[in-house]
């Protein structure tokens, strides 16, 4: 019998607290069935409080593992290196209060950010200057450059980020969905290189 | 004759490299990757590229030279609709408008309240920018 099995570590997992990770849930086996389903059954972790909401599984752990089940088993380990482990605690509800703080924040800061610029640029003398070239008289304050000027201001943000409130221009990912992707991602490979037990050990016999 | 020649290279050199400068700020915030993407043209992208040289120089030009067009005011209202959607273009551009979002996702977990969250930092412009020009200027 061939004993050559396959595994590949997901990416990201999501459990429950007092979950039992197995091989099955952290990794995708291929390999002879029969052993592979045996094999799916180990167990690799148990969720505990102390674990706090993250918890990386190494590769290693996983052949250690399949090796004291069965050390004849030849492993060919692919993809990535650990699986983060996600603990779902019970959702806090976000308050109301908070996200309207949030909102003024971000709408009040947005406002003096745009006035700031605009004195930094000097953009009511580039108006007036517009308003001359085009029109051939001055204008002190040329408000109908001004107002088109400040809903256009709204509309290009809204086309940059191709979001029309809840529509959608075309179904291509937004810059911001791309950006908060690559922040996830970022945190992920922070988590498993922090947070991994294995890699941790290693420090530890490194200074002994 | 010596001084208009090194007025000449002066000059020449100068818009070189704010010529260059600018396409390069153009580039970094991808505005224009961005249009294509959104409009599905691009076959058009060299297109683009030349509206960017000649409206630069155009209207580079035209406010250099007092040039005076003495047309309606009404073109005036497009034109600022343009101007604005442009700079609406840079100012979501800009990363830190861009990492804010990231950020404020995973502290107070909105996922689904993100785009409400967006339209607060639109609406702020848009209400700023209008109360700067029709009373922060006049006080």
């Amino acid at each position: 019998m061939d004993k050559t099995v396959y595994i590949r570590l997901r990416h990201r997992i999501q459990v429950h607290p007092n979950d039992v990770i197995t091989i099955d849930k952290v990794a995708l086996i291929v390999g002879d069935k029969e052993l592979t389903e045996k094999l799916k059954k180990i167990v690799i972790h148990k969720v505990q409080l102390s674990d706090k909401n993250m918890v990386v599984i190494d590769v290693m752990q996983v052949i250690k593992a399949i090796q004291k089940h069965d050390s004849q088993i030849e492993i060919q380990a692919l993809g990535s290196n650990q699986t983060i482990v996600e603990i779902l605690y019970k959702k806090k509800r976000l308050s109301p209060l908070l996200f309207c703080i949030v909102w003024l924040l971000l709408f009040i800061g947005a406002g003096l950010a745009i006035m700031n610029f605009h004195e930094d640029v000097s953009m009511q003398a580039v108006h007036q200057r517009i308003y001359k070239i085009v029109t051939g008289r001055e204008n002190d304050q040329p408000l109908i450059l001004q107002i088109p000027y400040s809903i256009g201001l709204g509309l290009g943000m809204i086309l940059f980020f191709n979001h029309l409130f809840k529509k959608r221009i075309n179904e291509e990912p937004s810059p911001l969905e791309v950006e908060i992707f690559n922040y996830q991602l970022d945190l992920d490979q922070y988590v498993a290189m922090n947070e991994n037990k294995e890699n941790i050990n290693k420090n530890d016999d490194d200074v002994k | 004759m010596l001084s208009s020649l090194i007025l000449i290279i002066i000059g020449l050199s100068g818009g070189l490299v704010v010529g260059s400068g600018f396409v390069a700020f153009l580039a970094v915030l991808g505005i224009i990757p961005r249009l294509t993407q959104l409009t599905k043209t691009y076959q058009f992208i060299h297109v683009y590229e030349w509206a960017i040289i000649l409206g630069t120089v155009l209207v580079g030009w035209a406010s250099l030279r007092n040039s005076m067009l003495f047309q309606s005011e009404i073109w005036l209202i497009p034109i600022g609709l343009f101007c604005g959607t442009f700079i609406g273009m840079l100012a979501a551009a800009l990363t830190e408008v861009l990492n804010v979002f990231p950020i404020l996702a995973k502290r107070i977990g909105l996922g689904e309240k993100i785009i409400v969250l967006l339209m607060a930092i639109v609406l702020g412009k848009i209400i700023g920018s209008l109360f700067h020009w029709m009373y922060f200027v006049n006080h």
